[in-house]
């Protein structure tokens, strides 16, 4: 296997997980904070209160997608790093519809056809480096991260120039057709997390049960044999990327068309990158991929608080996932193999 | 056209744009020739601007800023290296965790720290003969001494791989690290070296954007330049000169927005797809540059005793 979840290594994640939060509370405590206290912030921040748990199913519904993004190209080894960029075009591409699409026609119509249009647009942000990764043999590491300030100086030139907001740094809100529909209103929770979890199972079963699926891990786990098998790795490739990136893509539009009701300027935060450690801590599995993404949306949203509740930034969650999925591969947790030989 | 103000303007800031992706560069190659792609520049050049920026403002001192970005360069390398080399894990996931952790923990300790105050910065300094140069030494004047630092670094970087022992060492650890191990070499420890040597350069990177701008630490400030350096270093096919060339051209790159500002018929196109040129460029550099490919090892770990790695 390329990256996988070694078995029975449950004892090993919470070795993984007490080492995270003994350097957090260590970095937290030589600042003169309380660890504690801090602690209890994130939590009360992300769980403790309405606005708090409908800020974190947004998150989490975000995390899942841009987890799936890296999730199903990692498996065939292939690194994208562009799930920002695929986001932001999926962004674009609601923010462009909402806006202009007749403010008559039906939500029922409306806002399927824009998230389809989301879910394209990602998926063509996304098979963009698979084919020049094809066609020149270039690494799609460069390019996707270059493809992402590209999108993301594509959605700057919509927030200016194309559909400007009077007043914030957005664009003009989509229209009311182009909404999604909430579900529990009490915390503002939109359909956008029936979607993720649908897109995540979706996707667990063409991982899994399907020959493209198979290709896919195939590729990953040992090239020359899924090449011997039959595969032709530029198909797989490019599906692989076009998958992730339709994720990617769909994440941007729920953000339009839900969260925000416009494209915000910088409104993914880091959540694309954030969405590779989730991809990493679900050992590249996407049902796991839920679970992980409710957790770090936990200590994302949670961190919120520490400002008001510890006096720290909001920065904190961020490190704690990091050093949590790096200490997950330093303890042999998510372990990696290198099938093929170097060229000598 | 445009005023000669506005070119001597244009060159000023491409000059000062090149110079923190030439440091990184340069420490990139150090790093890739000796087998391992190092994703976390982007990160490492964030820590060297915290830390040039912390020292620089504790202290008043502009060397003692510029030590303390290369150390913090030396320790994420250090750090980076038993990850990359001894752990072994994948070296580009492990790199944009590193990247992550970076931007979360600069955030932080600039908040907690350092907040928006600012620090010594380094002045222009006039070059003799040179500055008599009419225009060039308009241009040169307002140029620091990571400049003339950068421009000096880029033989010695060329020398140390092609011309010493130690540069032998380095270039066969990402070409055929058994071949390495079987003359008798330590592939780990020629690693652990130039990755950690090649993090302070590229962490001086980040030290020239602080002392080249307000002498303060802006959250994220870096912004991409490590993975522009990622690009220029496939550009340059590995070679430090061409390494300095590279830089220049992203350093044009990133102030066209400014030159296209001055220019009335450029007054229609969007500033975004002046802003987006350096990046478009990276891709189709990446995307022309047939012969260029990636030393190797680059990206595998060297499990000694293992029959695959000859």
């Amino acid at each position: 296997m390329g990256i996988r979840l070694a078995s029975g290594s449950g004892p090993r994640t919470l070795v993984a997980l007490a080492a995270g939060l003994a350097v957090m509370a260590a970095v937290v405590g030589a600042l003169g904070k309380n660890p504690l206290r801090a602690a209890g912030a994130v939590v009360d921040g992300s769980l403790g209160n309405s606005f708090g748990i409908g800020q974190t199913v947004q998150i989490w519904t975000i995390l899942i997608l841009a987890g799936l993004a890296s999730a199903i190209p990692f498996s065939a080894r292939l690194w994208n790093i562009g799930g920002q960029g695929q986001m932001y075009s999926g962004a674009i591409a609601a923010a462009a519809l909402g806006i202009t699409l007749p403010a008559g026609w039906p939500g029922a119509a409306v806002v399927p056809l824009i998230l389809a249009a989301s879910t394209a647009a990602g998926a063509g942000w996304g098979w963009l480096p698979a084919w020049i990764r094809n066609r020149y043999g270039a690494s799609e590491i460069v390019t996707t991260l270059m493809l992402n300030f590209v999108a993301v100086l594509g959605a700057a030139y919509v927030i200016r120039d194309a559909w400007p907001d009077r007043f914030a740094q957005q664009t003009e809100a989509v229209a009311d057709n182009a909404r999604l529909p909430v579900l529990i209103g009490s915390v503002r929770a939109d359909i956008s997390i029936v979607l993720a979890v649908a897109a995540a199972l979706g996707l667990w079963v063409l991982m899994t049960r399907t020959r493209l699926g198979f290709a896919v891990r195939a590729l990953g786990a040992n090239r020359g044999a899924a090449l011997l098998s039959g595969a032709s790795e530029s198909a797989v490739a490019s599906a692989a990327f076009a998958l992730g990136g339709a994720a990617a893509g769909l994440g941007g539009g729920v953000f339009v068309l839900g969260i925000h009701g416009a494209l915000l300027n910088g409104f993914s935060a880091g959540l694309a990158f954030l969405g590779i450690a989730v991809a990493l801590a679900a050992g590249l599995n996407p049902l796991r991929v839920i679970p992980v993404a409710g957790l770090f949306a936990i200590l994302r949203v949670g961190s919120n608080n520490l400002q008001a509740g510890a006096d720290l930034s909001p920065a904190t969650g961020d490190v704690l996932i990091a050093v949590f999925v790096i200490m997950l591969m330093v303890v042999g947790v998510i372990r990696f193999s290198y099938g093929e030989l170097v060229d000598g | 056209m445009v005023s000669e103000l506005v070119l001597v303007t244009f060159f000023v800031t491409s000059l000062q744009l090149m110079v923190p992706i030439l440091f990184a560069s340069l420490g990139e190659i150090l790093v890739e020739r000796s087998g391992v792609l190092n994703v976390g520049i982007e990160g490492v050049m964030l820590i060297g601007a915290f830390t040039t920026a912390l020292v620089g403002i504790e202290t008043g001192s502009v060397v003692l800023g510029m030590l303390a970005g290369f150390g913090s360069g030396l320790l994420c390398g250090a750090a980076l290296s038993a990850l990359y080399v001894r752990v072994g894990t994948d070296q580009v996931v492990t790199g944009l965790m590193f990247n992550i952790l970076a931007i979360g923990l600069t955030a932080l300790l600039r908040d907690q720290l350092i907040g928006g105050q600012v620090g010594p910065i380094l002045r222009g300094i006039s070059v003799p003969v040179l500055d008599r140069i009419r225009f060039v030494g308009d241009v040169l004047a307002q140029q620091n001494a990571l400049l003339w630092a950068g421009i000096a670094l880029t033989p010695v970087v060329a020398v140390a791989l092609y011309r010493t022992w130690w540069g032998l060492q380095v270039r066969a650890a990402g070409e055929r690290p058994g071949a390495l191990a079987a003359s008798g070499h330590d592939v780990w420890r020629t690693r652990y070296a130039a990755v950690t040597l090649g993090c302070g350069l590229s962490a001086l990177g980040g030290t020239a954007l602080v002392l080249s701008s307000s002498g303060g630490f802006v959250p994220n400030m870096v912004a991409g330049r490590g993975f522009i350096a990622l690009g220029v270093v496939v550009l340059a096919r590995w070679r430090p000169w061409v390494a300095l060339l590279g830089a220049v051209v992203f350093g044009l790159a990133q102030s066209l927005q400014f030159l296209a500002s001055q220019i009335d018929a450029l007054a229609g196109v969007p500033r975004e797809l002046w802003l987006a040129a350096p990046y478009v460029a990276t891709i189709f550099v990446v995307v022309f540059s047939l012969q260029s490919r990636y030393p190797a090892a680059v990206g595998v770990p060297y499990k000694p005793g293992t029959a695959s790695q000859r």
